[in-house]
């Protein structure tokens, strides 16, 4: 994070290869899901977005539309957008097709590459799994 | 609505052709990217939309006139760049106060406070502020004045890195607040892409790309692996740029229009894909020869 | 965002008001030249003199003419000082186009010769002063001027400083438009003078400060002198109507 005229800034991962939009249909992906923001509430315009983050706010409207698209939110005619009442479990169920698939394929080949056994692997992922909701209680 | 329409502009200095045969449109409200190399013809291009400079052939309309000559244009446009002259006998203060005057949108509150910020003594002249004070007062006037149409000829120069990332923000604070078509020319992309909308490439006069920003990251790939392999994969594929990274090892940059499967097959015989990032997609499509400086050094 | 309706006289008078302000050196260039010239002219412009058994006197004329030349040559100067990039691009930082450019220059001469007329007059008869109190003239005799033949005598100042500002003007965007011309002018204008002194009879400038100089009528002077200058203005005009601001 950095200041910029007293104010504080988001910063994006400017290495990503994910285009900025997809950063920010993410990152609101996750307000919803910590419930920063919950079921019926108004999310932020893109606008907003657009200063959170200083990008454009065609790019922001961007991420917004695509979750717009995928029925997270829906739109109050001269209000807003707002997260729907299924948002979670549409957004979980993406993400598990899509980022979770994703990942481990990168997962299963690095472990490939390094040797390390498909038994090996389950016990690291076990392992891990358990400890994170372990912090997380 | 379009705010400025170019078709085939061309603007000649004797024989070499600064701009050559241009056609773009910029509509209405949006932060558009002018990115070239030095010498592209930035600046010659930005001058003929201010008006200051006449078009050789073609057609030039802002806000639906030429704007050579014309106070439609003038009244509603602010070309800001390092080049602008006042006299000495004003003050800064005295300055913003004619601007003011001059410009029926300024919004002295806000120069006022820019001028606050960035701490300007009121009583200084300017030609006693340095390089870089020339060019945060001048934005300070660019932003202030809040024209329709406002023109940033690489605003930037002589800042140093705070005092950038203050304008841009500032620049599209004051956007969100009172969307405006705005041009910012840069030859580092970098700088600028997250508040850009669109981006106009231009080489030589002529233009390579006019897109929205982010399709501009899309558009091209990286392939990185054993110079063979590379070569035998790439055999109908133009490259944009090209270069021998070390031992046998090359990285070829091309467009991103490859089908998944020629992707999968590039991977399967041990290369790499790889994004490129958007500075270096302008380089590259910017740069006068596909291998860089290296080929000056082979 | 909606587009600003301007109109250009608006824009004139602004540009017109910022120039007041931001050609101020103008000014007090000005100062210096007559304080200059007052200086020059404490010397007399003519001087005669005799003696006789018993006595011996001397009679100098003071008058202003030399302070007027002087401001003439500065009133040409700073024409063209004015059609010079670094004054005309300051007008493009702001709104403007090259009508409003030339029309707020023109208001600006107008009153820089109408400053400049009055502070003749001013500086003419501190002359007198200065004579009477620093060279310690024993007697001074000037001719009692009705306020009418005052305001005429500022008047015709006026106008003729004028006059050598419209050409200056003009002369100045000639110079804009081809270098060439800060060359030929001069050689021309010499070059002139020459062939026309080669005749026994140099009759040149005598026809010019004839036509200029011996109206006696003010009106009469008024007219030739707004004729003259506003030729110089339009010529000035044309042909720097298509000329390209920072290039």
């Amino acid at each position: 994070m950095w200041y910029v005229g007293g104010e504080i800034s988001l910063i994006l991962n400017p290495d990503s290869m994910k285009p900025i939009y997809i950063q920010i249909s993410e990152w609101l992906e996750s307000e919803i899901l910590n419930r920063t923001i919950d079921t019926n509430e108004k999310i932020y315009s893109q606008y907003q977005l657009a200063e959170m983050f200083n990008i454009n706010p065609a790019t922001a409207a961007k991420g917004i539309n695509i979750l717009a698209d995928e029925k997270v939110l829906y739109k109050k005619r001269g209000l807003g957008m707002f997260v729907a009442a299924d948002a979670k479990e549409i957004i979980l169920i993406k993400r598990k097709n899509t980022k979770l698939n994703a990942m481990v394929t990168e997962l299963a080949k690095e472990a490939v590459q390094l040797n390390v056994s498909e038994e090996e692997l389950i016990n690291m992922i076990r392992g891990m799994h358990q400890k994170i909701k372990g912090e997380e209680k | 609505m379009k705010t400025v329409e170019c078709i085939e502009l061309t603007k000649q200095y004797g024989k070499t052709k600064a701009i050559n045969n241009l056609s773009f449109t910029l509509s209405e409200n949006k932060i558009t990217g002018l990115i070239g190399r030095n010498g592209a013809g930035k600046t010659t291009l930005l001058k003929m939309i201010a008006g200051y400079l006449r078009h050789s052939s073609g057609e030039i309309q802002v806000f639906g006139v030429n704007p050579f000559n014309s106070l439609k244009v003038s009244a509603n446009t602010i070309f800001i760049d390092n080049g602008m002259s006042f006299s000495n006998m004003l003050t800064l203060l005295e300055l913003l106060e004619s601007a003011k005057r001059f410009y029926p949108n300024w919004n002295h509150d806000l120069a006022l406070k820019l001028f606050d910020y960035f701490s300007f003594s009121p009583n200084l002249s300017h030609v006693n502020l340095s390089k870089g004070m020339k060019s945060t007062f001048n934005m300070i006037i660019g932003l202030a004045a809040r024209c329709p149409l406002t023109i940033f000829d690489e605003p930037t120069s002589g800042m140093d890195a705070g005092t950038r990332k203050d304008f841009y923000r500032a620049l599209l604070k004051d956007y969100i607040a009172e969307p405006r078509t705005i041009i910012l020319s840069s030859h580092l992309i970098d700088e600028v892409e997250d508040i850009l909308e669109e981006v106009l490439l231009i080489k030589n006069g002529e233009k390579l790309l006019h897109t929205p920003v982010e399709e501009l990251k899309e558009f091209a790939i990286g392939i990185r692996g054993k110079t063979e392999a590379l070569k035998e994969w790439m055999e109908k594929i133009e490259p944009i740029y090209i270069q021998e990274i070390g031992a046998n090892i090359s990285y070829a940059v091309i467009k991103n229009d490859r089908s998944l499967i020629e992707l999968e097959n590039a991977k399967a015989i041990g290369l790499e894909v790889v994004p490129v990032p958007t500075e270096d997609i302008c380089t590259y499509l910017t740069s006068k020869t596909k291998g860089g400086i290296d080929h000056v050094f082979s | 965002m909606y587009l600003a309706e301007v109109s250009s006289w608006e824009i004139v008078k602004k540009q017109y008001r910022y120039k007041l302000r931001s050609y101020f050196g103008v000014f007090s260039s000005l100062v210096v030249i007559q304080i200059l010239a007052t200086f020059f002219s404490l010397n007399g412009t003519g001087m005669s003199g005799g003696s006789s058994g018993t006595f011996s006197y001397n009679v100098n004329y003071y008058s202003g003419d030399l302070i007027l030349a002087f401001v003439m040559i500065w009133g040409f100067i700073t024409a063209i000082i004015i059609t010079t990039k670094a004054y005309r691009y300051d007008d493009y930082s702001f709104v403007t186009n090259r009508k409003i450019s030339h029309f707020s220059n023109i208001l600006f001469l107008m009153s820089a010769s109408l400053f400049a007329g009055i502070t003749v007059f001013l500086s003419s008869h501190l002359c007198r002063l200065l004579a009477v109190y620093v060279k310690h003239v024993d007697g001074i005799m000037m001719n009692q001027l009705t306020i009418t033949q005052i305001l005429k005598g500022v008047s015709a100042t006026v106008l003729y400083i004028f006059l050598f500002v419209s050409i200056g003007y003009f002369v100045g965007m000639l110079i804009q438009v081809n270098r060439l011309f800060s060359f030929l002018i001069p050689v021309g204008f010499i070059g002139f003078l020459i062939m026309d002194g080669l005749h026994n009879d140099p009759t040149l400038l005598q026809t010019i400060a004839l036509f200029f100089g011996s109206e006696a009528l003010l009106t009469l002077l008024f007219v030739k002198i707004i004729t003259v200058s506003a030729l110089f203005y339009v010529l000035a005009i044309l042909i720097s109507n298509r000329m390209e601001v920072r290039s």
